[in-house]
């Protein structure tokens, strides 16, 4: 029953290597672990949004910044 | 013929005060060996390979002439005789004085780094001429690079580490270059072919620093 | 070189022409984001959808290089003219292109860590794209130390440029040396063609180039911004020393 079982889970595990070849390519057969099961699914497209959010993130600091630097002009002025 | 001998003139006058004083001479050799026995401590009884050998020279060197080059025209801005030699001289005169006396010292620089090198780290030398040639390119190199740098930290109020981090991005090229023919002179079977691109290299780096310097010396210098 | 006077600073007015770049500029980037994640992409093993990224990480490098060499002209032009405008802008070119390369940097880390280094849980390999970007940023740093270390403003402004342009010299030698110095699995690279997505996917490379032309008009909208912002504060301390004159 128990090697039944152990078989059974083997060719489960060999269907879903076979079918997700993104994780089968990128670490070879092995299950992907901690960040990578998170960056490496769907076909890696959450790779794409981790570089927009940082792209947007980075823009966001300079628009503080500028923001910041306005308030101080605005406040100089009206000394 | 005037602007050679104000040239000629800025490197004597530098050249007799320092074999006055050979403060830096006598700096730069200490720095150098402390460093190189501190390098050897570290290293315990490590072998060290062809690659590793040549960086850590050039890093001892580059370091070295960071904390030793310096002083050319802080001294002057010192002693306030600035002006003087503003009066006196075009400023390309200058330049090319402080660039022979700086090519000078870094030549005696890297030869004592080698030589204590030799003794400490005892890398086998395969290619002696092109070992010599590379540290001679070098030296030309860095003085090149570092003698317009240390005339913009003469200008600004604390100059402390300042030559460090302005010269340490723009040495990288000359950094690779040198390694990279060093290295081959450590190998057995180094030829002067094999390094003929690094040693090009470095002499189109030493002439494009030297020319970008004396384009770029005149707006540092003037008041 | 002529006496820097105040009305150096004076910028053009930015009216409806201004007006009508910033919207071109925001409608653009809003297309290129949409096509970028809905667009047709070469399907490679490896790169898979992150091949998406070509749109949003490459631009940041292109922005670096050209936001520097913006730089360097107007440090050479600051050097030839004194014009008080021309540091300004340096200076901010400087500022905008350094925080793009850091958003570069970090983007491509990203990038290659689930690509190239997958499963191996390497986030550094020392390529040679990585190690330009580095060492640029470096020299931008030093551009900024040295700015601090300077008072007085016109030898600020001119030690900097001088500083801008003799770090500019080396740029040839960097191009030349590093991709031959170190290994690569970066696009470019010796048996590994640049965007050899693109040649699979025709319609890459117009998605592409509008993403470059996106990420610049961008670039050029902060970058305005700031230098007007710059000129004005200058502007605001020349009438607080002299409040008669101006």
């Amino acid at each position: 029953m128990q090697a039944a079982l152990d078989t059974l889970t083997t060719a489960r595990d060999t269907t879903i290597a076979l079918l997700d070849t993104a994780a089968a390519q990128a670490v070879a057969t092995q299950q992907p672990e901690g960040l990578d099961r998170i960056m490496l699914a769907d076909d890696k497209l959450p790779v794409v949004l981790a570089v927009v959010l940082v792209i947007w993130i980075g823009l966001l600091f300079l628009l503080f910044r500028t923001d910041r630097r306005i308030s101080r002009l605005e406040r100089e002025l009206k000394d | 013929m005037d602007w050679l001998h104000g040239a000629q003139a800025v490197f004597l006058k530098d050249a007799r005060l320092e074999l006055r004083t050979r403060f830096a001479l006598n700096a730069l050799g200490l720095f150098v060996a402390a460093a190189l026995v501190l390098l050897r401590f570290a290293l315990g009884d490590t072998a060290v390979d062809a690659p590793t050998a040549a960086a850590l020279l050039w890093i001892v060197i580059v370091f070295a002439a960071t904390v030793g080059l310096g002083r050319a025209f802080v001294l002057e801005e010192e002693r306030g005789t600035v002006l003087l030699l503003r009066l006196t001289l075009r400023p390309s005169a200058v330049y090319l004085g402080k660039l022979a006396f700086n090519v000078a010292l870094t030549l005696a620089l890297n030869a004592a780094a080698a030589l204590v090198f030799l003794v400490l780290v005892a890398p086998a030398v395969h290619a002696p001429g092109l070992f010599a040639a590379t540290l001679a390119l070098g030296a030309i190199g860095l003085a090149g690079a570092t003698t317009l740098l240390s005339a913009i930290i003469a200008r600004t109020a604390s100059s402390g580490p300042l030559l460090a981090v302005l010269s340490f991005p723009i040495l990288i090229p000359l950094l690779f270059f040198a390694v990279q023919a060093t290295r081959l002179a450590f190998e057995p079977g180094a030829t002067w072919a094999a390094a003929e691109t690094d040693l090009l290299g470095l002499v189109g780096y030493g002439g494009v620093m030297i020319t970008a310097s004396v384009l770029l010396f005149d707006y540092v210098w003037r008041d | 070189m002529p006496t820097p006077d105040r009305d150096t600073l004076i910028l053009p007015r930015y009216g409806v022409g201004w007006r009508v770049f910033t919207i071109v500029a925001a409608v653009w980037m809003t297309v290129v984001l949409c096509l970028g994640f809905l667009g047709q992409i070469a399907k490679l093993p490896i790169l898979e959808h992150s091949a998406r990224n070509l749109y949003f990480h490459v631009p940041m490098w292109f922005v670096l290089m050209i936001g520097f060499l913006l730089t360097g002209y107007h440090s050479l032009r600051y050097l030839t003219t004194g014009r008080r405008l021309h540091d300004v802008r340096a200076e901010q070119a400087a500022v905008v292109a350094t925080v793009f390369g850091v958003l570069g940097f970090i983007t491509g880390t990203i990038w290659a860590r689930f690509t190239w280094y997958a499963g191996t849980n390497v986030w550094w390999n020392a390529d040679p794209r990585q190690v330009m970007v580095v060492i640029q940023l470096l020299i931008c740093g030093a551009y900024f130390v040295l700015r601090g270390a300077l008072e007085d403003e016109r030898l600020q402004a001119r030690l900097a440029a001088v500083y801008a342009l003799f770090a500019l010299t080396t740029m040839p030698f960097l191009l030349y040396v590093l991709p031959r110095r170190m290994a690569s699995l970066h696009p470019g690279a010796e048996g590994n063609p640049a965007f050899s997505e693109m040649d699979i996917a025709p319609e890459m490379r117009w998605v592409f180039y509008a993403a470059v032309i996106g990420f610049f008009l961008l670039f050029g909208w902060i970058y305005t911004l700031r230098v007007r912002i710059r000129a004005a504060e200058l502007r605001l301390a020349e009438r607080r020393q002299d409040p008669l004159t101006v």
